[in-house]
C-alpha cells in the first residue's frame, strides 16, 4: 500500500472512529438510564460527603484546600469517570443483546474502530462530566490554586480515566455480552473508588486501606488531579495522575481489542 | 368467612406472592445487600480517622457507620417493593388485582410485608460482616432489638413511599427517584458525624430529618456512647410512628386515584 | 336506576373519557347487552375498545356518562360490580415466576374463598383450560396459548356472571384461537354473559350473537352479524360462463334482474335486488342458450361492514408503534 493510500485509509478510520463515538455519546447523553448515573449519583454523594464529613478538616494532618467541598471533589470526578466507564459498558452491552452491534459487524468497518469509537466517546463524557462537577464545587465554595491550567488538566486526567474504565468495561462487555452483568458491576465501582483515597487524604486512611491503595492505579490519578486543582505537590503529583490514567487507557483499550478478537473468532 | 380472616388469608397470599420475588431469583438478594457491605467498608475505611474527632461518641468508626448501612440495606429493600409495583403496574398484573373485590389498602399490604421480611436479610449480613471486621455489640440485645426493630419499620416506610411513586408514575422508570430519595433521607442526617460537629445546612437539615432519630435509636446496638435506653429510643419511635402516618396516607390517597 | 335495568347484564349510557391532553378516546357510548348473550365489540387499535372495557371493569373512571354491570354502577358501586365480573385483559400479566396453581389459588384468596375452596376451584379450572399437566411449571415457561388459557381460568375463579374478554385471541396461532373460541362457546352455554372485543371480525362473527363497533369512540354500527351484514347490500352472485365470449350478451340479458358488471376471467357479477335470484339468473341464461360454467353466491363479510361504516378497513393501523431505536 501507498502511504497516500495509507493516509486515505487512516482518514477513512476516523471519520469511522469519530461517528461512532458520537453515536455512542448520543445514545449515552439521550436514556436517562445512563445519564443519572453518570452525572447525578456523583453529585449526590458529592453533596453527602461534602456535608456529611466536613469536621473532617479539624483533624490533625488534614490538607488545607479551602473551603473543605474542594478537597472532596476530586474523588467525584473518579467517581464520574468510573460510573462514565461503565455505563459506556452496558451500553455496548445492550448493543450486543439488541443487535446493533451485529449492524455494525455487517458494515466495512474495522473492528478495532468499533472499540476506540465507544472509548472516544467516554473520553468526551468525561470532560463533559469533569467540567460540570468542578463548577458545581464552585458554586459551592470550591477555590482551584491551579488556575485555569490546573482545572485543565484535572479534567485532562479524569477523562482519560473515563475512557480507561470504558476500556475495561467493553473488554467484559465483549467478552460476556451480558447486559444484567454489567448493570450487575455497579457495586464494583464503588470498591475501586473506596479502596484508592477518593475522597480523604492517604495518610489518613485505615492502615489495610493505606496498603491496598498503593496498588490502585485510581489512587495516583485521584492525587494528580487534587494536585493540580489546588497547586500542590502535598496533594499530589499531576504527572503521575497523568501517567496511571494514561496507563490504564492504553492497558484496557488493549484488554478490549483482545476481547474483540475473541468474539470474532467465537463467531 | 370473617373479613378478618380474608384480610389476614388475602395477605398471607400476597405476601409469599411477593416474597417470590427474592426466593424464586437467583441472587436477586445480592444487589441490595452487597452494595451497603461495600459502602460500609469503603466508609468504614475512608473515613475512618473521623472518630479520633472531639465528641465523637465511639472509637470505632465503623461501629458508627454499622447501623447506617443496616438502616440502608433496609431501607433499598423497601425502595425495591415500590419498584416491583411499579413494573407490576406498568405490565398490568396490578390491573388482575384492582379487578377483583379485595379491599384496596390490603392490595398494598402484601408487598409492604413482604419487603420487611426481605429486610431482614440485609440487615442480618450487614451486621454479621460489621461484627466480624470488629463492631462490636455494646448495647447487647436491647441494642439489637432496637437496631431491627429501626431496620424493618424504616423497610416499610421506604416500600410506602416507593409504592406512593410507583403508583403515581405507573412506570418502572420511576425505580431511580424511589432509590435516590431513599438514599438522601439516609445520608442527609448524621450518617457520617453526631450532630455537634454537623455544619451548615446539614447541620439544620440532620436536626429535622426524622431518619437522624431513627438511626440514633438503631446506634444503640454498636455505638457504646449511645447505650441503650428509652431517651435514644423514644424520639426514633415518634419519628417512624410520624413518617408511616404520612407514606402511609400517601400511599392510601395514591391508590384511591388510581382508576382516575 | 329502574328495576327493568338489572335485566341486563351490562348497560351504558353517553359514556365518555377524556384523557389529560384533550384525546377523547370513548365519546358518548350506548350500549347494551342481555345476560346470556355473547356481545362483541369490535373495532381497529385506538378506537376506544380498551378504554371502555376499563371502564366497566371499573379500572378507569369515566369522565362523564354512567355505566352498569349486574345492575351495579361501576363507579358507585364498584366493589359489588367487582364481585360479579371475570375479567381477561389484553395485557394483563402473568406473574412469570408463580406457577400456574398458585395463580390460581391466589386469585381465589382474592375473592374471598378458603383455602381448600380456592384449591379445589383451582383443580377444576385446571382441568377445564386443559393446563392440568404443566400446573405446577412457572408461568414464566409457558406458551403463549397456555397463558391465554390461564388468564381465562384466572378470569373464570369467582364463576364471574359477566365475562370480559379483551382480544383474547389476539396474537395466538389458529389451533389456540379455535381451542379458545371452543371454551367461550361452552361458558356462554353455561349461562355466563360474554363481553368480548377484538380486532378480529372473524371472531366476532364466529362467537358473537350482537356486533357494535366502535371507531373513534363512537358506536357507529350494532346489530347482529346477519343484520349488519344486510346493511352492506344484497348477497352478490359471481356467474362463470362456459365461453368467455358470450359475457357481452349475458350482461345485457341480465341487466333486468340487477346491478350486472364484468369480472377477470370473463365472468360476470350480479349484485341482486331481490333474495332468491339464483334460479331466475341461471334460467334466463339457459334459456338463451348460454352455458353456465360455474355460479357462487357471495355474501358480505364484516370486513365489507367495517369499510361502508367507518370508511377505512379493520386492519388499519392508525397510530404504528414507535419502535425502539439501538
Amino acid at each position: 500500500m501507498s502511504a497516500t493510500a495509507l493516509d486515505r485509509d487512516a482518514a477513512v478510520q476516523a471519520r469511522v472512529v469519530a461517528a461512532l463515538a458520537a453515536r455512542a455519546l448520543r445514545s449515552q447523553l439521550r436514556r436517562a438510564q445512563f445519564l443519572l448515573p453518570a452525572f447525578l449519583l456523583p453529585l449526590l454523594l458529592l453533596a453527602v460527603i461534602a456535608s456529611g464529613t466536613s469536621a473532617a478538616r479539624h483533624l490533625p494532618g488534614f490538607p488545607s484546600t479551602g473551603a473543605y467541598v474542594g478537597f472532596v471533589v476530586g474523588g467525584t470526578l473518579v467517581q464520574g469517570a468510573l460510573l462514565a466507564g461503565l455505563t459506556a459498558g452496558i451500553a455496548l452491552a445492550a448493543d450486543i443483546e439488541g443487535g446493533f452491534f451485529d449492524r455494525l459487524l455487517t458494515a466495512p468497518v474495522q473492528r478495532v474502530s468499533i472499540v476506540l469509537g465507544r472509548i472516544s466517546a467516554s473520553i468526551a463524557l468525561g470532560v463533559a462530566q469533569a467540567s460540570l462537577f468542578l463548577a458545581v464545587a464552585f458554586i459551592f465554595g470550591a477555590r482551584y490554586q491551579g488556575g485555569v491550567a490546573g482545572v485543565a488538566i484535572a479534567i485532562c486526567i479524569a477523562a482519560i480515566a473515563a475512557g480507561g474504565m470504558a476500556g475495561l468495561a467493553s473488554a467484559i462487555a465483549l467478552r460476556t455480552g451480558s447486559l444484567s452483568l454489567l448493570q450487575n458491576l455497579f457495586p464494583i465501582v464503588f470498591v475501586f473508588l473506596f479502596t484508592a483515597p477518593a475522597f480523604f487524604p492517604r495518610a489518613l486512611l485505615g492502615p489495610t486501606l493505606r496498603h491496598i491503595a498503593v496498588f490502585n492505579p485510581l489512587t495516583y490519578v485521584v492525587e494528580g488531579i487534587r494536585g493540580a486543582l489546588h497547586a500542590s505537590a502535598a496533594l499530589g503529583d499531576p504527572w503521575k495522575g497523568l501517567v496511571a490514567a494514561t496507563g490504564l487507557l492504553l492497558v484496557t483499550t488493549v484488554l478490549s481489542v483482545l476481547a474483540m478478537r475473541g468474539r470474532l473468532r467465537a463467531l | 368467612m370473617s373479613s378478618l380472616a380474608y384480610a389476614a388469608g388475602l395477605s398471607a397470599a400476597m405476601w409469599r406472592r411477593s416474597l417470590n420475588e427474592v426466593v424464586r431469583v437467583r441472587g436477586a438478594l445480592l444487589p441490595t445487600t452487597v452494595a451497603p457491605i461495600i459502602f460500609l467498608l469503603g466508609t468504614a475505611g475512608q473515613f475512618g480517622r473521623l472518630s479520633d474527632l472531639h465528641g465523637f461518641p465511639t472509637t470505632s468508626y465503623l461501629a458508627w457507620i454499622l447501623p447506617l448501612s443496616c438502616l440502608q440495606g433496609a431501607g433499598f429493600a423497601g425502595g425495591a417493593a415500590g419498584a416491583n409495583l411499579a413494573r407490576d403496574i406498568e405490565q398490568g398484573w396490578f390491573d388482575r388485582l384492582l379487578t377483583s373485590p379485595a379491599p384496596r389498602a390490603l392490595l398494598l399490604a402484601g408487598p409492604v410485608l413482604a419487603a420487611m421480611t426481605r429486610a431482614l436479610v440485609p440487615t442480618t449480613v450487614i451486621l454479621s460482616v460489621g461484627l466480624v471486621m470488629g463492631a462490636g455489640l455494646s448495647g447487647g440485645l436491647a441494642g439489637v432489638i432496637a437496631l431491627y426493630v429501626a431496620a424493618v419499620w424504616f423497610c416499610m416506610i421506604a416500600a410506602l413511599w416507593g409504592s406512593t411513586l410507583a403508583l403515581r408514575a405507573r412506570t418502572q422508570q420511576v425505580g431511580p427517584l424511589i432509590q435516590n430519595g431513599v438514599f438522601l433521607a439516609v445520608f442527609l442526617s448524621t450518617a457520617y458525624t453526631p450532630l455537634p460537629l454537623l455544619q451548615g445546612w446539614l447541620a439544620t437539615f440532620a436536626k429535622y430529618n426524622p431518619v437522624t432519630y431513627v438511626l440514633e435509636m438503631a446506634r444503640q446496638a454498636t455505638v457504646a456512647g449511645i447505650p441503650p435506653s428509652w431517651a435514644h429510643t423514644w424520639p426514633g419511635l415518634v419519628a417512624l410512628s410520624g413518617m408511616t402516618v404520612l407514606f402511609g396516607a400517601l400511599a392510601l390517597r395514591q391508590l384511591r386515584r388510581v382508576n382516575l | 336506576m329502574s328495576a327493568a335495568d338489572d335485566q341486563r347484564a351490562i348497560l351504558v349510557e353517553d359514556l365518555v373519557r377524556t384523557y389529560p391532553g384533550g384525546l377523547r378516546a370513548v365519546d358518548g357510548v350506548n350500549l347494551e347487552v342481555a345476560p346470556g348473550e355473547i356481545y362483541g365489540f369490535l373495532g381497529p387499535n385506538g378506537a376506544g375498545k380498551s378504554t371502555t372495557v376499563r371502564i366497566l371493569t371499573t379500572l378507569l373512571r369515566p369522565t362523564s356518562g354512567r355505566a352498569w354491570v349486574a345492575g351495579h354502577d361501576v363507579v358507585a358501586e364498584a366493589g359489588a360490580a367487582r364481585r360479579v365480573i371475570g375479567v381477561a385483559l389484553q395485557e394483563a400479566a402473568l406473574d412469570p415466576l408463580m406457577t400456574g396453581r398458585e395463580l390460581l389459588r391466589l386469585q381465589g384468596a382474592l375473592h374471598g374463598l378458603r383455602r381448600a375452596q380456592a384449591s379445589e376451584r383451582g383443580d377444576d379450572l385446571l382441568e377445564r383450560v386443559e393446563l392440568v399437566d404443566a400446573a405446577d411449571r412457572r408461568v414464566g415457561t409457558y406458551s403463549g396459548g397456555m397463558r391465554r388459557r390461564l388468564d381465562l381460568a384466572l378470569a373464570l375463579v369467582q364463576r364471574p356472571r359477566v365475562l370480559f374478554l379483551d382480544e383474547p385471541t389476539t396474537g395466538l396461532d389458529p389451533a389456540s384461537r379455535a381451542a379458545l373460541w371452543r371454551e367461550v362457546r361452552a361458558l356462554n352455554a353455561d349461562g355466563t354473559t360474554v363481553f368480548l372485543t377484538t380486532q378480529y371480525l372473524e371472531e366476532a362473527e364466529q362467537l358473537a350473537e350482537r356486533v357494535g363497533i366502535i371507531d373513534r369512540g363512537r358506536i357507529v354500527a350494532e346489530g347482529t352479524p346477519d343484520e349488519l351484514k344486510a346493511r352492506v347490500g344484497e348477497p352478490a352472485l359471481h356467474v362463470d360462463l362456459v365461453d368467455p365470449a358470450e359475457a357481452e350478451r349475458a350482461r345485457e340479458l341480465l341487466a333486468a334482474h340487477g346491478e350486472c358488471s364484468h369480472r377477470r376471467g370473463g365472468g360476470l357479477i350480479v349484485r341482486m335486488s331481490g333474495a332468491r335470484a339464483i334460479a331466475p339468473v341461471v334460467r334466463t341464461l339457459d334459456e338463451a342458450g348460454i352455458e353456465v360454467d360455474t355460479v357462487e353466491v357471495e355474501t358480505p363479510t364484516l370486513d365489507d361492514v367495517f369499510l361502508a361504516v367507518t370508511g377505512h378497513a379493520a386492519t388499519d393501523d392508525p397510530a404504528p408503534e414507535p419502535s425502539l431505536s439501538a
